[in-house]
């Protein structure tokens, strides 16, 4: 069997934050592989570790109280963390680009939107000033934006127009693989479709490999392969969407969708997941979900979670399956 | 664009108007008058008296006030009792010499401060942040004045380098254009550092080192372009009181620049002349202050739409 | 609950800022020096005979270098240096403290009465601010000083007035911050007065950047001070003003670097000490601002 080329291949990531009032451990032990065009969605509720994740790939963690404890990150063959800073300038924005989650934020209020596409260009594609300006013009058509407006700047823009700004940075230089950090949440439900559809047609123009970070399952469904669950910064369950929806082993995963307002029936109550996020300056020896978990053991609580393989496809981090018989009460029809 | 200029300077008139009048209340106060400190024992008092009388020394204050102003519009702010010239002539005499010396400040201050408090920012709580916050805060508390002087004595009579006094002779503009600068230097460069400090942590800037944008284009275009609004918001403040504090300056190196001119007529007992100075040199400064605001346009495409509205 | 809800509050927050002010070590450093040069002025002004010890001309010891009879060496008058710059430290101190005084009770008054009532008083209350800041504030000091005579309070009185538009702009500022705020709107609806509101809930609510800005102020009134003095408007010689001593070192470069240095080092540390403490509270006050 010819081994497929993987775009990303995570293991063992640490991430930890060095605050005044202790330390945040964000990221605690985290691998992830993907292949070209493969998309894989990364859900979770805030301060679960998924921006820092994404943001560890570009090796952009925040300076000075962001350190990357332990892992290697590796994109298109090349060791994010290890690799020299002339190498990772081109890494970032060709190997790797990344749309960010808030486009209110996220463009330099000084520069015209056209100048801040073009940039990308001309750094990866050595094109002169004015053929790279001519691409972000183009860009700005494929995402929906009049080619007039080029000479605009962010302030003139309105929120959705800034998020496809954002999108358009991230594509033009046809990254092998695209981060999107929640590229949606800040936009209406209309827009919303839109700029999925864009991301989509995009992927498949490209073969682009893509980690979509949400908390919107519905999202996820839509668009991506495979799944990514995860809880105080540990992938608890990891599966294609067929796993996670209708296979769903984790006990978090379990609360996530028992959360979801349910179209079909309306009556039944929502059931929210007890308890609160754990303190993120506390590392657990046992599972990280304990505390809140409605199966829980006494020996989860004390036992080291390992990766448990249910499937070639489906792993989930819950140390009772290894007892025979095992399951989660959540039955989907 | 052109409309916020002319409506700035609009709105200047009645300030300065109002400014001109306070100045002018203030400076009445004072003990003694320009024939006292002329005429001081030459005359006896009866021929001082009827001089008073004369110029109409003795008219009630707003008399007075509306008559100067009546004359101001008319490009005429009065004779200089101790030089016997027009104040005005005077005044404008004197201006160039003061604004190379605040410019040369404030170019001296700017680059000193923008280079050392950027790299504070970027290497913040390390052995040169440290260091240069140490510098800053010296730089801050040292009266300048007393810098000029160490300089000269170091400069001009212990090593010969410099003259030590005049607008005259090869390098004469800078000890004072460094006494100028130096505790400027200090203020902007606190300034430059903590704008800094705000604006590389904001998102945009990780988008563009996500982008692959060189280090060094990401502090120098994508950062410094946005740090500067506040840092050109104090360098604008520092002019204006630069071109104050010259009096000081320009005092300690004998410089013939306006703000001489005022301490001399102060010394004097020069109303007139102290008058048209307070008042000249405050319209200066808010001309300035009025370019200053003219250029953040250039750097923030925000404002300038402001302005254009 | 109005009021517990209050007390609550600030004593938590100043509670807070001394905690923040002595963790930070420059800040701690500038007090003691501070306090050190307060005390130094108060001993020199009981132990120093100004007539025999500070005024006394004594022409044959006339500009001596250092030595171990005057560290600091002697001036022009034979007088010595260390002496003179001991006796002289309650000046500097009194023109930066009351000068600050002056123009923090002149302009958080305005400042507050302009933002508190709004409307007409607002309106002529600012724009005589406008009036007076663009008049550069060394020019502005020279003249008040000049018309007031030369002397210590004069002095005071032109340094500290010609800040009083910073103040009134901050402290209106920070009342227009907390006017709308609801607790002011329940002490209206109970029927307070307005004297009682400003007194018990607007002052206190608009203390923080006020004291900001009064620390930072003390530094540079201390300095226009000097300068004032150096240009021959401020305490009349004979005594022993920092600022004026410099004036008087000015003749004498060539001979005497004492009479230059020492005057103007006093200035500086006194400055330097100043300026800690007001980074230190601006920092307390406001932790967003330390990094």
């Amino acid at each position: 069997m010819v081994k497929e080329k993987l775009v990303l291949e995570i293991n063992d990531l640490v991430v930890n934050y060095e605050t005044d009032n202790g330390t945040v451990h964000a990221v605690n032990g985290i691998n992830l592989k993907l292949k070209q065009k493969q998309s894989v969605g990364i859900v979770g509720e805030t301060g679960a570790g998924k921006t820092t994740t994404a943001l560890a790939i570009l090796n952009l963690i925040p300076q000075p109280t962001g350190i990357i404890k332990n892992g290697t990150i590796i994109v298109d063959g090349k060791n994010m963390l290890t690799i020299s800073e002339s190498d990772l300038r081109m890494m970032r924005g060709k190997g790797v680009s990344m749309i960010f989650q808030d486009p209110m934020t996220a463009l330099n209020p000084v520069f015209t939107i056209g100048e801040q596409i073009a940039e990308s260009v001309r750094i990866h594609e050595g094109v002169s000033n004015k053929d790279a300006m001519q691409r972000a013009i183009e860009m700005l058509e494929i995402v929906g934006i009049d080619k007039d407006r080029a000479y605009d700047y962010p302030h003139q823009l309105s929120g959705g127009m800034k998020q496809r700004v954002v999108i358009a940075i991230a594509l033009a230089c046809q990254a092998k693989l695209l981060i999107a950090d929640e590229p949606t949440t800040a936009l209406d439900v209309t827009i919303q479709a839109q700029v999925l559809e864009l991301i989509r047609s995009y992927r498949e123009k490209y073969d682009t490999a893509m980690i979509l970070i949400t908390h919107d399952l519905g999202i996820v469904a839509e668009t991506c392969d495979e799944v990514a669950v995860m809880y105080a910064g540990v992938i608890v369950e990891y599966g294609t969407l067929e796993d996670i929806f209708n296979r769903t082993k984790h006990p978090y995963t379990e609360g996530l969708f028992n959360s979801l307002p349910n179209i079909i029936e309306r009556r039944s109550k929502l059931t929210p997941i007890p308890g609160m996020v754990l303190d993120p300056t506390i590392l657990p020896d046992g599972c990280v979900f304990a505390d809140r978990c409605s199966y829980v053991i006494d020996t989860c609580r004390t036992t080291f979670q390992k990766d448990i393989a249910v499937s070639d496809t489906h792993i989930v981090r819950c140390s009772r399956y290894q007892e025979p018989g095992f399951n989660i009460k959540r039955m989907i029809a | 664009m052109y409309r916020y200029i002319i409506k700035r300077v609009l709105l200047l008139i009645p300030i300065l108007i109002a400014v001109s009048f306070i100045v002018f209340f203030i400076v009445d106060l004072a003990p003694g008058d320009s024939i006292d400190a002329v005429f001081g024992n030459e005359l006896s008092t009866e021929d001082k008296e009827t001089m008073r009388e004369e110029m109409g020394y003795n008219d009630s204050l707003l008399v007075r006030y509306a008559r100067y102003i009546g004359n101001v519009f008319k490009g005429d702010m009065g004779m200089s009792v101790l030089f016997k010239k027009p104040a005005l002539e005077l005044y404008l005499n004197r201006v160039p010499a003061t604004l190379k010396l605040a410019f040369w400040g404030i170019f001296i201050a700017l680059i000193i401060a923008i280079p050392l408090g950027v790299i504070s920012a970027i290497h913040q709580n390390t052995f040169i942040d440290t260091l240069s916050t140490i510098l800053g805060l010296l730089g801050m508390s040292m009266p300048s004045f007393w810098f000029g002087l160490l300089m000269i004595i170091l400069f001009s009579l212990k090593l010969g380098w410099l003259p030590s006094f005049g607008n005259e002779g090869r390098g004469s503009i800078i000890m004072p254009a460094l006494t100028v600068g130096v505790g400027q230097a200090a203020l902007l460069m606190r300034t430059t550092r903590s704008s800094m400090l705000e604006v590389i942590r904001q998102d945009y800037i990780r988008t563009a080192r996500a982008k692959g944008v060189k280090e060094g284009v990401v502090i120098y275009k994508h950062a410094l372009r946005n740090a500067l609004i506040p840092i050109i918001t104090a360098a604008g403040t520092q002019l204006g009181i630069a071109l104050g504090g010259t009096v000081v300056v320009e005092s300690v190196f004998a410089w013939p620049g306006v703000g001489k001119l005022t301490i001399d007529a102060f010394n004097a007992r020069d109303t007139t002349l102290v008058v048209g100075c307070l008042i000249l040199t405050t319209a200066l400064s808010s001309v300035l202050m009025m370019f200053i605001d003219i250029i953040y346009a250039f750097v923030d495409p925000r404002i300038k739409a402001r302005y254009s509205r | 609950m109005k009021g517990l809800r209050k007390e609550r509050g600030s004593s938590g927050f100043w509670g807070e800022v001394l905690k923040e002010f002595k963790k930070n070590k420059g800040a701690v450093t500038g007090f003691i020096v501070f306090s050190l040069i307060v005390l130094v002025a108060v001993l020199a002004v009981f132990l120093l005979d100004y007539k025999t010890q500070i005024t006394k001309i004594n022409i044959p010891e006339a500009l001596q270098p250092s030595s171990w009879k005057h560290p600091f060496g002697t001036d022009q008058f034979g007088r010595d240096i260390l002496n003179r710059i001991l006796y002289g430290a309650h000046y500097s101190l009194l023109i930066g403290l009351c000068a600050v005084t002056i123009s923090t009770a002149i302009g958080s008054m305005l400042g507050i009465i302009a933002g508190y009532f709004g409307g007409l008083v607002e309106t002529i209350i600012m724009r005589t601010m406008d009036v007076i800041s663009p008049i550069p504030s060394v020019l502005l000091a020279i003249c008040i000083a000049s018309a007031f005579g030369q002397s210590l309070i004069s002095l005071m009185l032109a340094v500290g007035i010609v800040t009083v538009p910073a103040f009134a702009r901050v402290a209106r500022a920070s009342v227009m911050s907390v006017r709308e705020e609801e607790y002011i709107e329940a002490a209206k609806a109970i029927g307070a007065s307005d004297i009682n509101i400003i007194v018990k809930h607007v002052i206190p609510n608009s203390l923080p950047p006020i004291l900001v800005q009064a620390t930072m102020r003390v530094a540079s009134a201390i300095i226009v001070g000097s300068s004032l003095s150096f240009l021959g408007l401020g305490v009349p010689a004979p005594k022993p003003e920092w600022g004026g001593m410099l004036a008087q070192g000015r003749s004498f470069l060539n001979t005497s670097t004492n009479m230059t240095l020492y005057p103007g080092l006093a200035i500086m540390i006194t400055v330097l000490a100043i300026n800690l403490i007001g980074d230190g509270v601006r920092d307390a006050m406001d932790p967003k601002l330390k990094r």
